[in-house]
């Protein structure tokens, strides 16, 4: 919006610098999510064992040492890189489905509340309010203290505690876009809501929504590894890459490898999907457009 | 709570009452020394009676004094009392008391003192507690005279003597509890050992400095200040870093940590506590004993000892240590033998793949690591084993005494006494708090004979036989006896391991 008053000159150098880190942004980012969700999807073939054989025999064999471990082994004689490529399954899925859960209930709720108003907005839109201020963890250690942990139901109670965010995007956009000509156009043609809903507000508000996805898969994904690190994740011997941090953590000053490697790990993953975000947003804003 | 700031104040206040004395009066004088140490669990409550937590132990056996003393060596010798002797064909015995002992309040100790103490711990006060079923079998403390007290028993009680040496048997003071309640003793009790209680802040630490006036010498450093800090790691980093002395409940993870720093040294001493997976004999596959048997037969502890334990504890055939009275050490356990197992499964009709599920409280890295072993083990023939955890409370007073755990579950315990008694007792009699699932006749009818007679013979013979039944029927893996490992900072000098976890700050020095 203020790019109307800049110097025309200044910003087109502007446009060219960012046009140029965005390239960077959109290679590494796409490099990075693409080679980890192959190496996620072919864990099965790559390490068929799941990186759960024990070998008592060659524990805490350190990294770069030979090829069968090549980034060493943990307490139990693990292999670290076969539990890293398998825990990035438990990390991904939490990551993704989390994140589409959230967006599709998340979506839904905000397209009704903000096209047709009413009680039902202010009622779903005071409960959002009420369920942001619930800090998630309290929320996570309560909830698994009585139904037990797992990690089915860390996936729902992310859902369910941050559909909140995306019902109240979605519902901002759909309550300036419901005013717009188009919109107005539609509804005196007679069109059902719904269709106007679907093919005419909707399309509109996917920018925002793809990039607050992007975001939050990455955010989720380090959640899910806190809360296996607290022991409310994942069952202990399935492995996930905040559950091996936490393992590591006695060893740390004997065995590094444990804990940096899976640290490691997750920051390029979280890394390369905000790249991604970041890149989307400037893509989808029709403002910042490069071309 | 509302005497908190009350207490800091009066804290700050002395600190800097001292301070002041120190600057004026002898800039030459060495400063107080502070022995800092750090435990794992806040015993929650101060009160001999009211906590069977070793935690407590590890505080209260500097505070308080028991008719008998029992150290570090495990050898029973006098303590407020200089002898005893059973009179009345063993149903009476006799204390001498020891005279000019005096509570940290001021308050004599004589045979009030002691008949209070059991009063209140028989009485309506001890039945909210834990301790009091540890002693029913006396049934009255008599004075005889102000230095001699005779305990008129109920039933024979072989372990009485061991058991008068620590927890639910310190003597209290009558007159400080009657004056200030005993809401405020659990907080600030009193006692007749080498410190008293400062400070006690819940779920923080409690604060003990020495008491001038002790009997039996003097402590050598001026305060102790103990910390619970209960995660594990931080624990260690403080331990490393100088910011204790002293630090208890090591894992055994740390223990080459520990071995490898400089001005930290690692003090093992063989302990009571053993760890084991229980079955539950009642539900699902376990109920079958055979199925039990070839469990006991996948696991190969030998292993998990040598490997993953660092040699820091040694296999058990029984619920019990090798220092354990009651440990046969004919008792052969059952032999690491996959292929006899994968046998007996199939003869029990166990289908390779079959789930079961393991139990665990989430706080104990040690065994999340053996669990995950004895996991791979049970692979090995067939059963899919998923570890649940829970938070360590909610696993004892619910999962585990609510039966509502998985078909193994882990169990650990330190019967300070020394005596497969207070263990099997609990494990395998009917009823017991922590005993969901086992009920059977003749265990019950071995456990309360053992406990009618002084005969240490016919007592071993017993607790030999339940031992070798429990095996028989397979109720339960005894996996291994932990060492009790304790970090201590190379500054700290004098410091005898205690076994039992009643760690003892009396005679340690700082340099």
């Amino acid at each position: 919006m203020t790019e109307a008053t800049q110097n025309p000159t200044a910003s087109r150098f502007q446009r060219f610098r960012k046009s140029r880190f965005a390239k960077f942004e959109f290679v590494a980012g796409v490099t990075l999510t693409c080679v980890l969700t192959l190496l996620v999807v072919f864990s099965g073939v790559l390490f068929p064992g799941g990186g759960s054989e024990v070998n008592l025999l060659a524990r805490l064999s350190e990294p770069f040492q030979s090829w069968e471990n090549p980034l060493g082994t943990d307490p139990l004689g693990r292999d670290i890189l076969a539990r890293i490529v398998h825990g990035g399954r438990i990390s991904l899925t939490v990551g993704l489905l989390s994140a589409l859960g959230s967006v599709v209930l998340g979506t839904v709720i905000g397209l009704y509340a903000g096209y047709y108003r009413g009680i039902l907005d202010s009622f779903v839109m005071r409960f959002a309010d009420v369920q942001l201020a619930l800090p998630f963890i309290l929320l996570a250690i309560t909830v698994i203290a009585i139904v037990g942990p797992g990690i089915d139901r860390i996936i729902i109670l992310m859902i369910v505690s941050q559909w909140v965010q995306y019902a109240r995007l979605v519902r901002g956009s759909v309550l300036s876009l419901r005013e717009r000509e188009f919109v107005q156009a539609a509804v005196s043609y007679g069109l059902p809501n719904w269709k106007i809903i679907f093919s005419h507000i909707l399309p509109n508000a996917m920018g925002p929504l793809i990039i607050l996805l992007t975001l939050n898969v990455a955010n989720n994904i380090l959640l899910e590894s806190s809360l296996t690190f607290l022991g409310l994740g994942a069952d202990p011997q399935t492995p996930s890459w905040g559950g091996m941090l936490s393992e590591g953590r006695s060893y740390i000053q004997t065995a590094w490898w444990i804990t940096v490697f899976p640290g490691i790990a997750i920051m390029l993953t979280v890394l390369g999907l905000n790249l991604l975000g970041d890149w989307l947003r400037d893509e989808l804003d029709p403002l910042s457009k490069t071309r | 709570m509302k005497n908190r700031p009350n207490l800091i104040a009066k804290g700050a206040l002395r600190s800097a009452l001292l301070a002041t004395c120190f600057a004026l009066a002898a800039p030459a004088v060495a400063q107080d020394t502070t022995l800092n140490v750090a435990q794992r669990q806040d015993p929650q409550n101060l009160d001999p009676i009211d906590t069977f937590r070793l935690s407590w132990g590890s505080i209260g056996s500097n505070v308080f004094d028991g008719l008998v003393f029992r150290g570090e060596d495990l050898e029973l010798q006098p303590g407020l009392a200089t002898g005893w002797e059973f009179l009345d064909d063993e149903t009476r015995i006799r204390f001498t008391l020891r005279e000019g002992v005096e509570f940290h309040n001021g308050e004599p100790f004589n045979a009030e003192a002691v008949k209070y103490t059991f009063d209140r711990l028989l009485g309506e006060e001890g039945e909210k507690g834990p301790q009091r079923s540890n002693y029913t079998s006396i049934g009255e403390v008599v004075v005889v005279d102000e230095f001699t007290v005779d305990f008129m028993m109920e039933r024979p009680d072989p372990v009485l003597i061991t058991k008068l040496a620590g927890y639910g048997a310190m003597i209290v003071p009558p007159m400080y509890i009657q004056e200030v309640g005993e809401e405020a003793f659990d907080m600030q009790p009193v006692g007749t050992g080498p410190f008293r209680v400062v400070e006690y802040t819940p779920t923080v630490g409690v604060t003990l400095e020495k008491f001038d006036n002790y009997w039996n010498g003097e402590a050598q450093v001026d305060e102790v200040n103990i910390r619970f800090i209960s995660e594990d790691a931080t624990r260690m980093a403080e331990l490393l870093s100088g910011g204790v002395d002293i630090a208890l409940n090591i894992p055994t993870p740390s223990v080459e940590t520990i071995q490898n720093h400089p001005d930290v040294d690692l003090v093992a001493v063989d302990g009571p506590t053993v760890v084991l997976t229980r079955f539950n004999t009642a539900n699902g596959i376990t109920a079958d004993p055979r199925v039990r048997q070839a469990i006991s037969m996948a696991v190969d502890r030998v292993t998990i000892v040598e490997a993953l334990l660092g040699g820091l504890a040694s296999p058990i055939s029984s619920a019990q240590g090798a220092k354990s009275f009651g440990n046969d050490p004919e008792l052969e356990a059952y032999p690491f033998d996959p292929e006899a197992a994968k046998a007996l499964l199939a003869e029990a009709g166990v289908v390779p793949g079959t789930e079961i599920t393991l139990d665990m409280p989430n706080n104990d890295e040690t065994f999340r690591e053996v669990a995950q072993v004895i996991s791979a083990f049970l692979g090995q023939v067939g059963l899919n084993v998923n570890i649940r955890t829970h938070e360590r409370g909610v696993y004892f007073n619910d999962i585990i005494e609510n039966g509502k755990t998985g078909e193994i579950f882990y169990y650990g315990w330190g019967g300070w006494t020394f005596d497969f008694d207070n263990t099997a007792y609990i494990l395998y009699h009917t009823g017991e708090r922590f005993n969901p699932y086992v009920s059977d006749e003749k265990l019950d009818e071995l456990l309360d004979a053992q406990r009618q007679t002084y005969d240490r013979d016919v007592r071993e013979g017993a607790l030999q036989e339940v031992a070798r039944y429990a095996h028989e029927q397979a109720l339960d893996l005894p996996l291994y006896n932990t060492a009790t490992i304790y970090g201590v900072n190379t500054s700290v000098e004098g410091f005898v391991p205690a076994p039992d976890d009643r760690a003892r700050y009396m005679n340690v020095t700082l340099d």
